[in-house]
């Protein structure tokens, strides 16, 4: 078996634990919430994981995919961490959660300098997917700031017409 | 060889198995987690108890020395007059069926937002002095004193509840933890402790009528200048009748209507439909503002602030009231005002439409009826001319505010008018709609920006849902019933549905609506072109009957 073979046998099992993983950074008495409840909407941060998860694993592994498409499904995923109190690198940091779990299950597998090359080109993809993460969890808190700014402009959007209506001479008083 | 932490250790938020007991575990208070405090001269100006300046994020709140009296004789005196209450510190069997339906809770995994246990917040103390079991087995029992700590941690949970009751819609017994947080807040304010979103709207409503405190005349102003941007658009300069005694009907809608965008839409919909119906009818420069901020205070502040209403109404010698899309305002109509400052002042009928003679039986206690009923009936009896087309380059769904929705049962009339405007309507998935609605994320006084890293989260649910049908049916709009939505939702589909917009439904009624006179409508009420609308194709559409 090459690799990818062993990447695809194991695609469930690794990917369990990596969410585990994941999942263990959260409280104590919220994860069996998250780990049970599947409805994708009535717990969307579940789905969210597994959308990513299941994204970012092929592309690790060499299957057939685009950058864009892996964004996209990592997307919803890294918005939320984006959001979630923690540190950059905590929020980020879950992408690095795989390599373990890779190295447990998939480097043994590795006897031939071939294959711990290809080894070692899938944990590069990985180390390229948590970049391409970086810039999305960035454009995500762009966004953040922009919306504090242009709250603030809305709220008071009609008196600032008014008062330059005003003061502008243009507008009669009553 | 360099000593970097692992992966795993900078990830981990907390150990996987905390040592510390839920309870236990302390909030911590870092900036985009809590709201601005009061400010003293505000809290001053409105009398309420201990006014004093405090840090969130300090160490010491300045808590008045008997803080722990005071809070507990509030609360013991909450537990007299709020029978409610009582049932809800007792009845909780911690069943866990309200546990993952919080909004908060699914953002935030922070098991003190799970409802069951943000009420046991509160309930543990009730346990050490109302119960017999708690007095005498103690933390065994589940109960636990009062210290700082305490008051912080209530502080903390209490503004990350937006009151939506989504948790009691799952409650087998119906407990309503939005009430329950309410409660927490009343506390909270016997000992100075306030937010200064809420308190400031509070101040300006108390003393000028609206929540930024513009002055009446300015009020009017404003509301004129809407009217010139309705000429732009119809050609048609509606009336903007202000402080007009007899009229049949007072109309009050939330002032962030008048003052905000995308809100301000809505308010020039409401003008238009007003007109084209030669409705009988007047704004207030009074009782100008619909939207109840004291509804995040007390409940007796929301009681002072409700009270405008009839008082103008009899001022005025108006019929009745038209409610404008407002969501508080309705909850406090709905559940309250009756018992606040009921009954309606003599001067009052139960309303009934002047234009298609149906009486609002349901409005018969309170004299007020919603818009939403109002306008669903009009279309219902054929009286008002639409062309749908002009919204179809949007596909629009509705998000269920909260407060009409499980507050009030609002759920079919905006459908009904949604539809009749607009031809491309598309649900989202059944679990985050009508009385299971997720909430926007920053209601109950929350919507403000200095937590707004906190409201993306708690928002993500509906924020989700709406990507949702962003991506499986390219739904670009999003229509809601409510000011707080038409200010939070923005930001939140703006982060979690980039290229969704967000309107009140009467901006879209108005935009269908075909006047009397009208001139050829080339854009909408936002001064955008019609796509697909040459000057000489609006000829075709123009005037009315
Ligand atoms: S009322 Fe809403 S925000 Fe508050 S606990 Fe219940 S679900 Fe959460
Ligand atoms: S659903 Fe009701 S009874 Fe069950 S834990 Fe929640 S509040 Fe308690």
């Amino acid at each position: 078996m090459n690799l990818l073979e062993y990447f695809r046998n194991d695609k469930e099992d690794i990917l369990r634990l990596w969410t585990g993983a994941v999942y263990a950074a959260s409280p104590f008495e919220t994860k069996g919430l998250l780990r049970t409840v599947t409805d994708p909407f009535g717990n969307p941060g579940a789905d969210m994981i597994r959308e990513a998860a299941g994204a970012l694993y092929d592309a690790v592994a060499g299957e057939e995919t685009t950058a864009a498409d892996v964004k996209s499904a990592m997307e919803r995923f890294v918005k939320l961490r984006a959001v979630q109190q923690g540190t950059p690198s905590q929020a980020l940091g879950v992408f690095y959660l795989l390599k373990p779990v890779m190295r447990e299950r998939l480097l043994p597998h590795c006897s031939t300098p071939d294959d711990v090359n290809d080894y070692l080109t899938a944990e590069s993809r990985l180390d390229s997917l948590a970049l391409l993460a970086f810039d999305m969890y960035m454009a995500a808190r762009e966004t953040l700031a922009e919306s504090r700014v242009k709250e603030i402009r809305n709220q008071h959007a009609q008196i600032t017409r008014w008062a330059r209506a005003f003061r502008g001479g243009s507008f009669i008083a009553g | 060889m360099a000593k970097l932490p692992t992966p795993q250790e900078l990830i981990a938020t907390r150990p996987p198995f905390p040592k510390a007991h839920w309870l236990d575990v302390k909030p911590e208070f870092a900036p985009g987690c809590f709201c601005y405090p009061a400010k003293k001269e505000t809290m001053e100006l409105l009398h309420m108890p201990n006014p004093h300046e405090w840090d969130p994020a300090a160490d010491d709140w300045g808590l008045p020395e008997n803080w722990e009296q005071v809070l507990c004789d509030a609360f013991a005196e909450r537990l007299e007059k709020h029978r409610s209450l009582k049932l809800f510190m007792d009845i909780c069997v911690r069943c866990g069926a309200c546990a993952d339906k919080c909004h908060f809770f699914l953002g935030t995994n922070d098991p003190k937002n799970m409802p069951v246990l943000r009420a046991e917040l509160l309930r543990s103390l009730y346990r050490r002095d109302h119960t017999m079991l708690g007095k005498i087995l103690g933390k065994a029992v589940g109960a636990r004193s009062w210290d700082k700590s305490v008051v912080k941690e209530l502080f903390y949970y209490a503004y990350q509840c937006t009151e939506c009751r989504r948790c009691s819609l799952f409650c087998p017994y119906g407990i309503d933890t939005a009430e329950i947080t309410m409660i927490v807040r009343e506390l909270l304010h016997e000992v100075g402790l306030g937010t200064h979103w809420i308190m400031d709207p509070v101040k300006n409503c108390s003393f000028t009528g609206n929540h930024l405190g513009i002055q009446p005349h300015s009020f009017v102003e404003i509301v004129e200048m809407l009217a010139d941007d309705c000429e732009t658009v119809t050609g048609i300069r509606p009336k903007t009748p202000f402080n007009k005694k007899n009229a049949e009907i007072l109309f009050i809608t939330p002032s962030g209507d008048v003052f905000a965008d995308p809100g301000i839409y809505t308010f020039m919909g409401y003008l238009l439909l007003f007109h084209e119906l030669d409705l009988d009818y007047t704004l207030s420069t009074y009782a100008s503002e619909g939207g109840n901020f004291g509804s995040f205070t007390s409940f007796n502040m929301a009681k002072k602030l409700n009270a405008k209403m009839y008082a103008e109404a009899e001022r005025l010698n108006v019929k009745w009231i038209l409610g404008g899309e407002c969501g508080h305002m309705w909850r406090v109509i709905n559940q309250y005002m009756d018992t606040y400052n009921g009954p309606a002042p003599a001067n009052m009928i139960p309303p009934v439409s002047p234009v298609t003679g149906t009486p609002f039986a349901n409005a018969a206690s309170t004299k007020m009826v919603h818009i939403a009923e109002f306008t669903a009936d009009l279309i219902y009896h054929n009286k008002l001319k639409l062309d749908p087309g002009r919204n179809d380059h949007i596909i629009t769904t509705f998000h269920d505010s909260c407060n009409p929705s499980r507050g009030m049962g609002l759920l079919d009339e905006p459908r009904y008018v949604l539809k009749a405007v607009c031809n491309n309507f598309v649900e989202m998935p059944e679990n985050t709609i009508r009385e299971q609605t997720f909430c926007c994320g920053a209601g109950s006084g929350l919507n403000t920006e200095e937590i707004m890293e906190l409201r993306m989260r708690a928002g993500m649910p509906r924020g989700n849902a709406l990507r949702h049908v962003q991506q499986q049916f390219g739904v670009n709009h999003m229509a809601c019933i409510c000011a707080i939505d038409r200010a939070t939702l923005p930001p939140l589909a703006n982060y979690w549905a980039p290229g969704v917009t967000v309107s009140g439904l009467h901006e879209l009624v108005a935009n269908a609506l075909v006047m009397t006179g009208e001139q050829k409508r080339t854009m909408d009420l936002r001064q955008e072109d019609l796509p697909g609308v040459d000057e000489d194709e609006a000829d075709g559409r123009e005037g009315g009957e």
